[in-house]
């Protein structure tokens, strides 16, 4: 599968929100996205492309924006797809992918608790590395390392 | 009080038939040792009596005391779970080869059955209140050793935005190991460190 495939299942159903359908390190391809298609996008790349198992989600701080990505793969092209799309870094949200691909569940905790990224309509958003009531998103680029007691303070939750 | 019957029966040394005239053969072999249990419902009732006299001599402190330690050092339990990589080195220490039960140290899968917590690794705060829900579960009296660099100070994770910089932050820890990971025989060491602690117990 090449990007031109991709793009041809999806451009027609996205009109202007598929910004980019670009090649992308031995991918099908790379999928840039407006955020507010995100539900319209997933059904179709995982029933008319065929990318069914979500590999992973993750999100990455450019300081001005965030981007968040996922991974899909498809056993029947025996490819991966990479779909990502930008996020304001003052109101980081998304449509969450869990109801299309549940895996995308803990994927998603993850993101949100290390990147910040909010997951609308998520069915249970609750830290899953870090500690109830952690206040930090570690992987912002704002983030600076701690002196052990300044961080101990901020998470004795015990 | 009666005199009990006495406890020990030889048998008589039988010479060795190697063919071979060893320097030994001639030595009195060493006996066969046996204990007659049945003769112990005579000797406890006396044994009873003569320890009752000897705590009214002495005071409990001084007698009972160095028995419980011990038994206790002697027979020191450790917790077995394993956090990082110094849980290899945990493993490997009761191994045939650095053979930790010679010392009576055995790893037990529950805390209720414990009195030492090994805290073999890098503890993060979202571990930190299991750590210490099984540092309670442990009887009294219990012991703790920080096995490592991560779990005596946080090692080179002390920056890191979910380590905790060292596990007495958390529970009370009585002999820490350093060591990246530590060998096994410095854990044996440590477990004799916490052995000596033991022994210098008075309460």
């Amino acid at each position: 599968m090449q990007p031109d495939d991709v793009s041809r299942v999806l451009a027609p159903a996205l009109g202007p929100k598929l910004l980019a359908v670009e090649p992308f390190a031995g991918m099908a391809g790379r999928v840039r996205f407006e955020r507010g298609a995100a539900l319209e996008l997933f059904p179709r790349v995982r029933d008319d492309l065929g990318f069914r198992h979500l590999s992973m989600v993750g999100g990455i701080d450019w300081v001005d924006h965030r981007e968040v990505f996922y991974v899909v793969w498809s056993d029947a092209a025996h490819q991966y797809l990479l779909l990502s799309t930008d996020v304001p870094a003052d109101n980081p949200r998304v449509e969450t992918a869990s109801g299309v691909w549940p895996s995308a569940n803990w994927h998603e905790r993850e993101t949100w608790e290390l990147v910040g990224i909010e997951f609308d309509n998520h069915p249970d958003l609750r830290h899953l590395l870090t500690p109830d009531g952690y206040e930090f998103r570690p992987l912002l680029r704002s983030f600076k390392l701690h002196e052990p007691e300044e961080l101990e303070v901020k998470t004795r939750h015990v | 009080m009666t005199t009990p019957a006495p406890l020990l029966v030889s048998k008589p040394a039988e010479p060795l038939a190697l063919g071979v005239d060893l320097p030994m053969v001639d030595q009195p072999a060493v006996p066969f040792i046996e204990i007659e249990t049945l003769r112990a419902k005579e000797f406890i009732p006396a044994a009873k009596e003569a320890l009752g006299s000897l705590i009214a001599e002495q005071g409990q402190a001084k007698v009972i005391r160095p028995v419980f330690n011990w038994a206790g050092r002697n027979s020191l339990f450790p917790l077995h779970w394993g956090l990082a990589c110094c849980a290899i080195e945990f493993a490997a220490a009761f191994g045939a080869r650095w053979d930790a039960e010679r010392f009576g140290v055995v790893p037990r899968s529950s805390p209720r059955q414990c009195d030492v917590m090994i805290v073999n690794g890098t503890v993060t705060w979202k571990v930190a209140h299991k750590l210490i829900t099984l540092y309670e579960q442990m009887p009294e009296p219990k012991w703790v050793i920080a096995m490592g660099n991560c779990a005596t100070g946080g090692g080179p994770f002390r920056t890191a935005y979910s380590v905790v910089p060292g596990v007495d932050k958390l529970v009370p820890v009585d002999v820490y190991i350093a060591g990246c990971p530590p060998r096994p025989e410095a854990m044996l060491d440590g477990i004799l460190e916490l052995e000596k602690l033991i022994r210098e117990r008075k309460e």
